[in-house]
């Protein structure tokens, strides 16, 4: 990973700033919550201890039925028609209450507006059966029909069936049973709508014919001689109550409650009895506020969804915290709608007559004034920080950019110091005061040390033969006079072995001073011009007579090959190359030497089958006492190629080698005289 | 009466060494391991030939400046470099300077005494008159092998020992070439290339020096060099 990269990454860490700000943001809409919450609270308690003047309004359930056998009776803000569409009722179908039908799901609703109780009922059934004609007159309530019967104690206690049945779709007549027989009622009017797969009843009945307890009864006949199966809305064998607001609780709710608040009052069932007040819409439109509400989405709390904050659509309240209250705690939650990120803080109280819970006070308030603040702030701080983000990240990456520029400059300042060998040229950001500076100096250095040593070692060999010369004669000259000494066979080998062993050392020291020579005599050498083919051409004659088990080959490509510098050392420089091809090459095989010319230079090539270079030598091939053979050849000092290379750039050119096809290939190009 | 060999050098085991050789060979040899010393002793009697190391211990240059001195006495006086010192540089200043040779310590003893009897050859041979026999002559060049000197154009050249026997390996078959090992064994010495180039540029030199369009000596590349008779 590269600097830049590396920086970038690290400038992610100002996330943290937006992050921050959020956590900060969360704490407070708590902390504001929580006041809102022990407010509420405090006001729920008032009113549930002021409930309890209200004692006998609210409703209590006897124990000859259970909780769910009651029917639950919403208010319609207008009149419906009786047409058996539930669309005209002001109520959302969540109001549907359903029962388990033979065939499916049957779903009921009974509203009461203006002295009147309407009654809509949707059952599903595989296949309706009508009743007849004979069976209506018979018993009225049509014993082997599909029906709904709606099954009441009436004012005069007296437990009374209204069943609707239908000898065809459309209006149909409803029949009363009672103990005292059955007839047609007048006053009420059905409506029976087939649907795919079943069929809607939707009646109007003047509110004094019914008792206080209601229940629904479907009966879904599969055969005309069976009774069919029964559905009914209470497990017992009477109905429950008819749940329903009550109106002076409504009033005192509506005294009681203030703006943007909602008043809910339960009794002890949690039936809802009465309900007041609005929770404001929240004052912020959804889709507007885009990119902003979308990152607050992710970061607050989610809460519980805001519908059910709203009073329960089949009467009867039953979230937790509700549900705690009528245990007797006192219990706070929010909520927040998904839609428009309004929070909603509830609090439910019971209302406690003694040890007895007759009800619970739901209170509940919406949370605009702190969302709007923080909301404001929020995109602000989003704002702000990701503006604050977006800086630091580009000013971190252009420090890096620069940062890496100039190191990327220095290094490869250092690597061409290395390859051209100018070990003393100034590097870049050689002045600057910083880490890099110092690394610039230190690379400086580095280099120069590097050029010291490069000098010492390139003079050590002339140094030392230079020193070991002097001790050499004094050896040979011992032994030479030695000679003139009688000695017995023994010490004539003696000195014969001594004198070869000084012979060598001589060719080594000579051979270890010869780079500097070269250099002397190129320093005062005169260049002449001479034709380079011709001295090529006789220099491969003189070398097929030396290594007569070799073959050497000269190829030229060049036409006129005018040279100017010294053809000797150009020679010896050849003589160097020779000699390696010979080394690495075997009996036999044949050494090319070729002239080519490449734009104004003349190239030599000498070519040698035989073992590859390896690549790790190739850069230092040409350099002062390195050599690539294995052994101890005590010939070979690794001198040789450092000459060649001497000779070579003594004549304005260069030296390189390469690998070729199962051989070896050095090549020297020289400046091309010009015409 | 024998002759007085002088030599000046700071390594007594070389300058013992040497100076046995030299009395083996019948030479009286007195040996001084400084400059001062040396020009004292020469300042009531003269040797009839001196050997100078170039480095005299902390003296770096002393046997150039005793060269310099002894040249201006006597101008006959054959004198001859032996040093350690191989660079090309100090050899043309040490000729420069009058010695009639400038070796290496990498000589070896019977090479030596080879060259000082040749020069004290060469030293008589001054004295008698000029024998036809030992006279070569090839074209502008004429060679006495006896006093080892050579002309062209009936102008001396100025050779070196190492130069004459050169010259003469050359010369005397003219368009054959001559080898570097052959060169080598005619002069007496053990020299690399390097050594023979120089020579041979130097030779070219002087006799540049006396004719310009002088080409006699031909490099033979890769082989050696030749003589052209003009």
């Amino acid at each position: 990973m590269n600097l830049r990269r590396q920086l970038l990454l690290v400038s992610l860490l100002t996330l943290m700033l937006p992050w921050a700000g959020c956590e900060f943001i969360r704490e407070t809409e708590i902390a504001l919550r929580a006041g809102q919450e022990q407010m509420l609270a405090g006001t729920a308690k008032a009113i549930a201890g002021s409930m309890v003047q209200y004692r006998d309004k609210f409703p209590v359930r006897d124990s000859s039925y259970g909780v769910g056998d009651q029917l639950y009776i919403h208010q319609l803000d207008s009149q419906p028609e009786i047409d058996g569409y539930f669309d005209d009722w002001t109520l959302p179908t969540a109001s549907l209450r359903s029962l388990r039908g033979s065939d499916g799901l049957i779903r009921f609703a009974v509203a009461s507006y203006a002295q009147a109780t309407y009654l809509y009922v949707e059952v599903i059934d595989r296949d309706v059966i009508y009743a007849t004609p004979q069976s209506l007159l018979v018993d009225g309530a049509s014993r082997y029909a599909d029906r709904v019967t709606l099954v009441s104690n009436s004012p005069s206690k007296f437990s009374e069936a209204f069943t609707f049945a239908a000898e065809a779709p459309g209006r149909i007549i409803c029949y009363r049973q009672s103990p005292f027989g059955f007839e047609a009622q007048a006053t009420i009017t059905a409506f029976w709508q087939d649907i795919p797969r079943g069929y809607r009843v939707e009646a109007r009945i003047p509110s004094g014919q019914l008792g206080p307890r209601l229940g629904l009864i479907v009966q879904n006949t599969a055969d005309p001689l069976q009774t069919g199966t029964r559905s009914s809305s209470f497990s017992g064998r009477v109905p429950g109550s008819a749940m329903s607001e009550i109106a002076e609780l409504e009033q005192v709710a509506g005294e009681l409650v203030g703006p943007d608040m909602r008043l809910i009052l339960t009794d002890a069932d949690g039936w809802r009895v009465a309900a007041a007040g609005e929770l404001g819409s929240g004052g912020r439109d959804p889709s507007g506020t885009g990119f902003a509400r979308r990152i607050y989405d992710l970061l607050v709390e989610r809460g519980k969804e805001a519908a059910f904050a709203e009073p329960d659509p089949l009467g009867r309240e039953q979230q937790p915290y509700v549900s705690a209250a009528l245990e007797g705690r006192e219990r706070g939650t929010w909520f927040r709608s998904v839609d428009t990120g309004t929070a909603i803080v509830a609090v439910a109280a019971p209302i406690v007559e003694g040890v007895e819970v007759i009800g619970a006070v739901v209170l509940q308030r919406g949370t605009d004034a702190i969302l709007s603040q923080r909301n404001e702030g929020l995109s602000r701080l989003i704002n702000v920080t990701l503006v604050t983000t977006l800086v630091v990240a580009g000013a971190l990456l252009g420090y890096a950019t620069w940062l890496s520029r100039r190191i990327r400059a220095l290094s490869i300042a250092a690597e061409d110091a290395l390859e051209t060998e100018d070990l003393r040229s100034a590097l870049p950001s050689a002045l600057a005061e910083d880490e890099i500076g110092d690394l610039s100096r230190s690379f400086s250095w580095v280099l120069q040390q590097l050029g010291e040593y490069n000098e010492y070692l390139r003079s050590l060999a002339s140094k030392l033969s230079h020193e070991l010369r002097t001790p050499l004669a004094i050896v040979t000259s011992s032994l030479e006079n030695l000679e003139h000494e009688e000695l017995n066979e023994a010490s004539l080998g003696y000195t014969a072995r001594a004198r070869e062993g000084a012979d060598r050392l001589r060719r080594i020291l000579s051979a270890m001073s010869e780079a500097s020579r070269v250099e002397e005599l190129m320093k005062h050498a005169e260049p002449e011009q001479f034709d380079l083919q011709a001295v090529l051409d006789s220099t491969t004659k003189a070398y097929r007579d030396v290594y007569k088990d070799r073959t050497f080959a000269f190829t030229s490509s060049v036409a006129s090959a005018q040279a100017s510098g010294s053809p000797e050392l150009l020679i010896q420089m050849l003589d160097k190359l020779v000699d390696n091809a010979v080394d690495f090459s075997e009996d036999g095989d044949t050494i090319t030497l070729a002239l080519q010319e490449e734009d104004n230079a003349l190239l030599i090539a000498v070519t040698n089958p035989g073992p590859e270079l390896p690549e790790r030598m190739r850069s230092q091939l040409f350099d002062s006492m390195v050599s690539m053979r294995s052994g101890n050849d005590s010939r070979h000092l690794g001198l040789g190629l450092y000459v060649a290379r001497l000779i070579a750039e003594g004549h304005g050119g260069h030296i390189s080698a390469d690998n070729v096809d199962g051989g070896v290939c050095f090549t020297v190009a020289i400046p091309r005289m010009p015409h | 009466m024998a002759k007085r060999i002088a030599i000046v050098e700071d390594e007594a085991a070389i300058r013992e060494n040497y100076a046995a050789a030299f009395s083996r060979e019948g030479y009286v040899v007195d040996g001084y391991d400084a400059r001062q010393p040396a020009l004292d002793a020469f300042e009531s009697r003269l040797p009839d030939l001196v050997v100078i190391d170039v480095n005299l211990k902390d003296d770096v240059e002393g046997g150039f400046e005793l060269c310099r001195v002894l040249r201006a006495r006597a101008a006959d006086l054959p004198i001859i470099f032996l040093t350690a010192r191989d660079s090309e540089f100090d050899a043309v200043s040490g000729l420069r300077l009058g010695a009639d040779d400038y070796l290496t310590k990498d000589i070896s003893l019977p090479h030596l005494m080879a060259r000082v009897a040749a020069l004290f050859r060469r030293l008589d041979a001054m004295q008698k008159p000029h024998g036809a026999e030992s006279r070569i002559t090839r074209g502008d060049l004429s060679i006495d092998t006896e006093r080892m000197t050579v002309h062209w154009q009936d102008r001396p050249v100025g050779l070196t020992l190492t130069e004459f026997w050169l010259v003469h390996a050359l010369a005397r078959y003219p368009g054959h070439v001559k080898n570097r090992q052959q060169l080598m064994d005619a002069a007496q010495a053990v020299l690399d290339d390097n050594t023979i180039t120089s020579h041979v540029k130097r030779i070219r030199r002087k006799f540049h020096a006396i004719d310009e369009r002088f080409d006699s000596i031909e490099t033979v590349y890769g082989m050696g060099y030749r003589w052209i008779s003009g």
